[in-house]
């Protein structure tokens, strides 16, 4: 008898405790999901002229899955320590439906991830920075957005094209439609600036000079925080699945042996 | 025998080195990274070519002639019959298809002192020493359809099409060609891909992909299982369990807070 209530006891405890970690952990992957969906680096436009922008819906499911974790968290706690079996089950089937919820998400982001290679950032450059035609209002907000993030991508990072200027040398774009190759090779942006914003020396950058033109590609500008925020949720969201999976055993296990 | 071969061989070279230096010849890739670009050439100035040709007191100016290579069988003359270089402009050789045009004229570049291209990283030095050590070919986008334009138009190249060039030294005076270096190398500008040839098919799905899916579907099957088996041994328990308490009905304590678990 002893034995058996000592048992329940530690079956308790670590049920507890282990509710309180997805708790706290529930709470984390609320932030981190804001603080991604935030956009801290203002590529979001980016991802939204490639019409491919899961990654952000991923985030903002993390958002949700991350309150009803806690607040699940919170019956469950209360649940196993009143050992009350409607409670309990209740958690148990609310549980499962955000498990489903945030194994959604983290299967999304992981699989939009790829998507983002760099031929599909040099596509869409190319066709969409500096359009001047636009066929309607969506076209006309997606261009102005991909202008705006690739002019200040490429005044901030100093890089110029997705793997490098000759990218738009290689290629016709749009760009190239409005502004000639005698004066444009490359928008003026890839050219080093002086403290004013103009270019250093504009004959040096339209020639390619070396210390007059920005060299390298803006890829790794763009793929890193991209990386960070599909890694970041889908990782931090399984290693809470993988967590929150042993805890639920234990409260099924646990429920299934409570006597009214 | 021998010997005389290896002078006549030598002699053969020097000629070709000689020829070789009084052609134009594209800026050093280092220096101009972006050379040829879709419509524009930069090539160097003649340093030193003409030097046996100058005489002191006299002014001399230097022509550019470009044509494109397929011209060079309808004509290559850069002269009249009275040694004078020609005026030919870009729309009447329809862009150096028909002949040469003039491209440029500008003053014989100092051959005593080269500007000095170590010096291209400081700011304040690197725009005269691009303005006399090259000429772009191409620069000028404008010029065309300004009709206050009176100097010598250079606009810009076709793309994917071969040019040759050759600068010719004029005495200012006179107007007579004194000195020519040879038609350059053949110097193609570069041609463009169109951006929906691009394929953005991601390939191969990732490493990660894979495991978090997979891994994640196996964990959901299993916790589904297992909420199927804790209800199904939650009714079956129960069913034995209303059969026992109509006899133990005095023992059992509802208001009992701690939980009573089966014994196995």
């Amino acid at each position: 008898m002893a034995k058996s209530h000592d048992g329940i006891h530690i079956l308790q405890g670590l049920l507890v405790f282990g509710n309180v970690v997805i708790g706290m952990c529930g709470i984390a992957l609320t932030a981190e999901c804001i603080f991604f969906v935030s956009d801290p680096h203002g590529l979001y436009p980016l991802l939204e002229a490639t019409e491919n922008d899961d990654i952000y819906a991923a985030a903002w499911i993390g958002i949700f899955v991350g309150f009803a974790l806690f607040a699940l968290s919170i019956i469950g706690i209360v649940g196993v320590i009143k050992s009350n079996k409607t409670l309990l089950l209740v958690y148990i089937i609310l549980m499962l439906i955000t498990y489903a919820f945030e194994m959604a998400s983290c299967i999304t982001a992981a699989t939009h991830r790829d998507f983002l290679t760099p031929n599909l950032f040099l596509k869409q450059m190319l066709e969409r920075y500096q359009k001047s035609e636009t066929e309607n209002n969506n076209d006309k907000w997606m261009t102005e957005g991909v202008t705006k993030t690739w002019d200040k991508l490429m005044l901030q990072k100093q890089c110029c094209g997705v793997r490098g200027p000759s990218d738009w040398q290689e290629y016709t774009s749009a760009f190239r439609v409005t502004h000639k190759d005698a004066d444009f090779p490359w928008p003026h942006n890839c050219c080093v600036m002086d403290a004013r914003g103009s270019p250093v020396n504009l004959d040096g950058c339209k020639l390619g000079v070396p210390g007059y033109y920005n060299s390298n590609g803006c890829y790794d500008a763009i793929s890193g925080p991209m990386n960070t925020h599909a890694w970041g949720v889908a990782w931090f969201g399984f290693a809470i699945l993988c967590w929150t999976f042993c805890v639920l055993l234990g409260t099924m296990f646990y429920w299934s042996r409570i006597e009214y | 025998m021998c010997s005389r071969w290896v002078v006549l061989a030598f002699c053969c070279l020097g000629q070709l080195c000689a020829d070789q230096s009084l052609k134009p010849q594209t800026v050093a890739p280092q220096l101009a990274t972006n050379n040829p670009t879709l419509t524009t050439i930069a090539i160097e100035k003649p340093f030193c070519m003409f030097d046996s040709s100058l005489r002191p007191n006299k002014s001399y100016v230097i022509y550019l002639y470009a044509m494109k290579e397929s011209a060079s069988v309808i004509s290559s003359l850069v002269t009249d019959n009275n040694n004078k270089p020609l005026n030919s402009t870009f729309q009447q050789t329809s862009g150096g298809q028909l002949g040469p045009y003039k491209a440029a004229s500008f003053n014989v570049p100092n051959c005593a002192s080269p500007p000095k291209l170590a010096d291209v990283g400081d700011v304040n030095k690197v725009s005269d020493i691009l303005k006399q050590y090259l000429f772009r070919v191409g620069d000028d986008a404008t010029c065309l359809y300004d009709p206050n334009f009176l100097a010598v138009c250079n606009p810009p190249l076709a793309p994917d099409t071969t040019y040759r060039f050759k600068y010719v030294l004029v005495d200012s005076t006179e107007g007579i060609m004194k000195d020519q270096t040879l038609w350059s190398d053949p110097i193609k500008t570069r041609r463009v891909k169109l951006p929906l040839k691009i394929d953005t098919w991601p390939g191969r799905r990732s490493g990660d992909m894979i495991v978090i899916t997979s891994i994640l579907s196996v964990l959901m099957f299993l916790l589904l299982a297992g909420l199927l088996a804790s209800v199904s041994s939650a009714v079956m328990g129960s069913e034995d369990s209303s059969g026992e308490t109509r006899g133990m009905s005095q023992t059992i304590q509802q208001s009992e807070p701690r939980p009573q678990l089966s014994s196995e």
